[in-house]
C-alpha cells in the first residue's frame, strides 16, 4: 500500500496523461470517430436521425391466448457513407421484399460500392434481432424496408477560367432497414396488387370503412 | 479505368471464379482519347480532406494506445476523463448477513413425518440469536410484534410485484419498496418488457423465520434483518416487447416457496423495512428459462458450457418448490416461478 502511495506521491503535481485507456468503443455510425464530449461532461446536440432507431424501443401490449403471433422485427440504419445517396437507392430496391439470405448471397454479385454498404447493415441488423430481440432464427427473416437517406454534404471548389469558380458537393449517404421475421409478403407494393374483382371488393370494403361520417355521433 | 475504391470491392465481394470472366471494362464515350490535360484538370479541383467514416485504420479496436494519442493530438482532443470512483451506499447492507439456510424439502414434508419433526428441532436450536434481534428491534420501535410484521412485509412483497408490472416502470416506486443492493437486481431485464403477476392466495400464513442485526462504522448504527418465509399461490407471465410469452403463463397458478430478507436501517428514524435478499439454498436445481434454439460458433462448439438449449424438466404445479434467484444471469429472471 504505502509503495503504490509512494509511486503516486513521486510524480508531484505533473499532470500524467494516459492514453492507454480510451473505455468506449464508438459504433461506427457515429459521426465522429473520437468522441468530443469524454472530457467535458456536457451535453450533445444529437444529430442524424432518431426516429428511425426509436421504433426498436417500442413495446406492444400483452398478447391474448390464440391470437397470431406478432412477428419481431428490427430497425437499424448506418449513417454517412462516402457514397452517392442516389446511386445506393439503386442497391435499397434491390434487396426489398428478399429473404435475408437471397438478399445477402444476391448482393455478392452486384458490382457497386453500394452493395458493400447494404451488405455490412443487413448483417448488422441480423445479429441485432437475434441478440436483442427475442428472434429464434436468424434466417427466419426478410427485408420489409430498405431505403436511402442524405446524409452530410460538403461544398468544394473548382477552378474555372477568368477568376470564377465552380461548385462541387460531395455527398454522403444514410442507409436505413426493417427486418421483420416471418416469410415474405407475396406482394410489398400496394400499386402492384392484382386488379381482380375479390382484391377491388376488398379495398371498397376497407375505404368504405375507413370512411368518416360527418355529424355523426 | 477502375477506381482504387471500386477495385477493393471488387476484390471483397466477387467470388473466386468470377475473377476469371473478364470484368467488363468501363467505355466511356466522352472520354477524351488523349490524356494529355488529364493531368491539369485534377489540378483545377481545390483538394480538401473529406471525412472518412468507415476507414478501419481509425478503428479504435485497430489502434495502439500510442497511436489514439496521437490521434487526438491531431485533432487537438483532451484525453478522457477516467472515473474510477466506486459508489457505496450506507443507508443499506452490501449483503445479508448470517442468512438462514432453507432446510429441504421444506413445503413438502409433513410435520407428522421423520424429517418435518427433525426440522422443527433444528429451528428451535437457531432461534436465540433471532430473539436478541427482536429485542434489540423494540429498542427502536416499542411497539414492534413479529407477529404482526409477517402480514406487513407480505403487503412490501405483493406491492414490490406489482409496481414491477408497471407500465412505464415506476423506478421511485421501486426504490421505496428494495434496499440499494437489491434494485440491480430487481430492474435487470425488465427493460423491454411486460410482466403480468398475480398474487392469488397464501397458503400458508406469512411467518418470520430468522432474525439478525449488525452495526456497520460506528456502534449505534444498526441494521436489522428480518427473513420471511412465504408459502403462496402466483400467476406469472413474461412478455417481449412485441407482446409474446417469453416465460411462464397467464393462467396458470402456481405454488411459489420463498425465503426473503427485509432489511430496516434502525438508527435513522425514517428508516423503513425493505426488502433486501432472496435467500436461495444451494440445493435448488434451477430449471432453465429460455427455451430457445442456439447456434453454437466453431470455438463454442468444443467447450459447449451453455446448457440453455437443454430441455427443462416438466414443472409439478401441485408441489410448491424454492424460486428461481433474483440475478440468476438468465434471461427473465425477475421473478419467482415454481
Amino acid at each position: 500500500m504505502l509503495k503504490i502511495f509512494s509511486s503516486i506521491l513521486s510524480r508531484g503535481s505533473k499532470t500524467v496523461f494516459t492514453p492507454g485507456i480510451v473505455p468506449i468503443s464508438f459504433p461506427a455510425q457515429n459521426v465522429r470517430t473520437i468522441s468530443l464530449s469524454s472530457s467535458r461532461n456536457e451535453w450533445e446536440k444529437p444529430v442524424g436521425p432518431r426516429r428511425w432507431p426509436r421504433q426498436n424501443k417500442k413495446v406492444f401490449p400483452p398478447q391474448e391466448i390464440g391470437e397470431e403471433r406478432r412477428p419481431a422485427f428490427v430497425c437499424h440504419m448506418n449513417l454517412n457513407f462516402k457514397y452517392s445517396p442516389d446511386k445506393l437507392w439503386y442497391v435499397a430496391c434491390m434487396v426489398r421484399g428478399m429473404t435475408i439470405d437471397e438478399a445477402l448471397r444476391q448482393l455478392d454479385y452486384v458490382k457497386k460500392k453500394g452493395a458493400w454498404i447494404v451488405k455490412k447493415t443487413l448483417l448488422e441488423a441480423q445479429e441485432l434481432a437475434v441478440k436483442e430481440h427475442n428472434v429464434e432464427f436468424k434466417s427466419n427473416l426478410w427485408v420489409s424496408e430498405s431505403f436511402v437517406g442524405k446524409g452530410l454534404v460538403v461544398h468544394g471548389i473548382r477552378r474555372h477560367a477568368r477568376m470564377r469558380a465552380g461548385h462541387i458537393t460531395y455527398r454522403y449517404a444514410h442507409y436505413f432497414v426493417r427486418l421483420e421475421e416471418g416469410p415474405p409478403l407475396e406482394n410489398i407494393y400496394p400499386h402492384k396488387l392484382p386488379r381482380d374483382g375479390p382484391t377491388l371488393l376488398q379495398q371498397w370494403i376497407e375505404e368504405r370503412r375507413n370512411e368518416r361520417i360527418y355529424n355523426s355521433v | 479505368m477502375l477506381k482504387l475504391n471500386q477495385l477493393r470491392i471488387l476484390t471483397k465481394l466477387v467470388p473466386p471464379p468470377m475473377i476469371f470472366v473478364p470484368i467488363a471494362t468501363k467505355t466511356k464515350a466522352n472520354k477524351h482519347w488523349n490524356p494529355k490535360w488529364k493531368k491539369f484538370r485534377k489540378l483545377k479541383v481545390v483538394k480538401i480532406k473529406l471525412p472518412d467514416f468507415y476507414d478501419e485504420s481509425l478503428d479504435l479496436k485497430n489502434l495502439t494506445p500510442d497511436e489514439i494519442r496521437s490521434k487526438m493530438k491531431e485533432q487537438g482532443l483532451q484525453p478522457p476523463k477516467i472515473y474510477q470512483e466506486r459508489t457505496f451506499d450506507i443507508s443499506s447492507t452490501s449483503d445479508a448477513f448470517e442468512p438462514y439456510v432453507p432446510p429441504e424439502g421444506d413445503g413438502k414434508m409433513s410435520l407428522i413425518s421423520v424429517g418435518g419433526v427433525k426440522q422443527v428441532g433444528t429451528l428451535i436450536g437457531k432461534k436465540s440469536r433471532s430473539y436478541l434481534t427482536v429485542r434489540k428491534i423494540r429498542t427502536y420501535d416499542e411497539d414492534f410484534d413479529v407477529s404482526l410484521f409477517a402480514p406487513e412485509a407480505q403487503d412490501i412483497y405483493v406491492n414490490l410485484h406489482k409496481a414491477m408490472t408497471d407500465v412505464p416502470l415506476d423506478r421511485h416506486k421501486i426504490r421505496t419498496l428494495v434496499t440499494e443492493k437489491a434494485y440491480p437486481d430487481v430492474v435487470h431485464n425488465l427493460r423491454y418488457k411486460i410482466l403480468k403477476w398475480d398474487f392469488l392466495e397464501s397458503i400458508e400464513p406469512p411467518r418470520v423465520v430468522h432474525g439478525r442485526h449488525t452495526d456497520l462504522i460506528s456502534k449505534d448504527n444498526i441494521f436489522a434483518q428480518l427473513t420471511v418465509r412465504f408459502h403462496t399461490k402466483q400467476v406469472l407471465a413474461v412478455y417481449d416487447r412485441f407482446g409474446r410469452l417469453i416465460h411462464g403463463s397467464p393462467i396458470t397458478a402456481k405454488d411459489v416457496l420463498e425465503y426473503v430478507v427485509f432489511e430496516k436501517h434502525l438508527s435513522n428514524l425514517y428508516g423503513a423495512w425493505r426488502i433486501h435478499h432472496k435467500i436461495i439454498p444451494e440445493w435448488l436445481t434451477v430449471a432453465p428459462q429460455d427455451h430457445r434454439t442456439l447456434r453454437f460458433d466453431k470455438e463454442a462448439e468444443s467447450t459447449p458450457t451453455d446448457t440453455k438449449s437443454l430441455p427443462s424438466p416438466p414443472a409439478d404445479s401441485q408441489e410448491p418448490s424454492l424460486s428461481t434467484p433474483l440475478a440468476s444471469g438468465t434471461s427473465q429472471p425477475q421473478l419467482s416461478t415454481a
